[in-house]
């Protein structure tokens, strides 16, 4: 079987080395390969006036990115996996692109990066531009827990959030793709507030009944592969309710669907994926409806 | 006619060098910058020596020195590993692959660990080949 790859990308911010270890668990789902991806941003190497292109600094950060990289990976050689590195110099966005195109991940681990002042205004999410130029899941890994301890293992119990579009049907598949390693899954729809048109007890219990029975089915596929399952409906504002969900449940990571496409649409509506990378607490599984699984 | 040395590195700045060093000693210096390449490339121009980074994009020298030491026509092929990985931590990895059901492999023939001097490598290029 052909090892799956891992693209790591860290900017020295949030995410080192303890964040990668946490997630050599995937290894029994196959991921054998990890990609370390530094990108130093343009402008801090950029021309300045009267100092010119600082090829002291750029040599400087890449020597320090290099020094770190030959650490992490000689602990990953040394457990037999595979490990690729690189170090550029650019635009954040389009090399994350780039050199997952290259070296054909299957999934690019990042962190919440220090936003622009555009991005704070209008809460736009380097992830979901990502998710809109590529067809590769995005883990957006917070991995420090709200008590100060590392989230050793993020996959062990994710809560899967389920709106009955076709991209959280494909963050169902790709899911059970990771079937090794899942310990239970939580399945949960939210019902918006806006869904209960009718006063009558009968019509708002049948919707009750009829998504139950969709969380049902969802769960009998990851039973049928040995996971435990377990399904609950929530009421109220999705956001709020699937952090509620993830706590009260003790999951470990949220997964969500997403179309990935009209970033703008998304980010002015407030979708569920932009307040999950932006807000959430625990990391988030970003699966785009195009993923080739 | 000179002898072909084939350097796989992703670092501009390595290659450069190592691509000097051969050159003042009359060799005949070929690139590739990442495992994949330099298998590739090793399979059509059948170097006299490869010279090999462990730490690169697409395929790691770790994982294609095991292709050339389990391929019958390039296992006969000299190699000097020159990285910025501890030949411990190389040496382990050939190990642990090893135990993931892997045949066993020789070790390289010479490791050196970056920075290398130019007379170091060059000393070393005409012990192997001469």
């Amino acid at each position: 079987m052909k090892d799956k790859k891992l693209l790591f990308v860290t900017q020295f911010e949030g995410l080192w080395f303890d964040a990668l270890q946490s997630l050599m668990d995937l290894r029994k789902a196959g991921f054998n390969h990890t990609v370390f991806l530094h990108v130093i941003e343009r402008d801090k190497v950029a021309m300045h006036r009267g100092k010119g292109y600082l090829k002291d600094e750029e040599v400087k950060l890449r020597e320090m990115a290099n020094v770190r990289f030959i650490d992490w990976a000689e602990s990953l050689f040394e457990q037999g996996m595979e490990v690729g590195a690189y170090i550029v110099v650019g635009n954040p966005l389009p090399k994350i692109i780039s050199t997952a195109a290259e070296e054909d991940v299957d999934l690019i681990v990042t962190g919440r990066h220090k936003q622009g002042k555009l991005e704070e205004l209008y809460g736009g999410s380097e992830t979901l531009d990502i998710l809109e130029r590529t067809s590769i899941p995005v883990l957006v890994y917070k991995y420090m827990l709200p008590s100060g301890k590392v989230n050793e293992r993020p996959f062990e119990v994710p809560l899967l959030t389920m709106d009955w579009s076709p991209a959280s049907e494909k963050a169902v598949e790709y899911l059970l793709s990771f079937k090794d390693v899942l310990k239970k899954v939580i399945a949960v729809h939210v019902i918006n507030e806006k869904e209960f048109k009718s006063t009558s007890a009968m019509e708002i219990q049948s919707l009750r009944k009829e998504n139950k029975q969709k969380l049902e089915e969802v769960c009998a596929r990851f039973e049928k592969e040995g996971i435990e399952a377990e399904s609950h409906l929530y009421v109220g504002s999705t956001f709020e309710q699937i952090e509620k969900a993830a706590s009260e449940r003790e999951a470990t990571m949220i997964v969500a669907g997403t179309t990935g496409k009209n970033p703008l649409k998304e980010i002015f509506l407030g979708s569920v994926a932009t307040k999950l990378t932006k807000h959430s607490v625990l990391p988030s599984l970003l699966v785009p409806a195009n993923v080739k699984l | 006619m000179s002898r072909r040395v084939l350097t796989v590195d992703d670092d501009p700045d390595i290659t450069i060098f190592v691509k000097t060093v051969l050159e003042e000693n009359g060799y005949t210096p070929l690139v590739a910058r990442n495992g994949e390449t330099g298998l590739s490339m090793a399979r059509d121009e059948s170097p006299d020596l490869i010279i090999l980074d462990v730490l690169m994009p697409k395929q790691s020298g770790i994982r294609m020195y095991r292709e050339l030491k389990t391929d019958e026509s390039l296992k006969n092929i000299p190699v000097i590993i020159l990285s910025g990985i501890a030949k411990r931590t190389f040496l382990r990895s050939q190990e642990a692959l090893t135990e993931f059901g892997d045949q066993p492999i020789p070790e390289p023939n010479v490791y050196i660990e970056k920075p290398v001097e130019p007379l170091e490598l060059a000393e070393t290029v005409k012990d192997l080949i001469g």
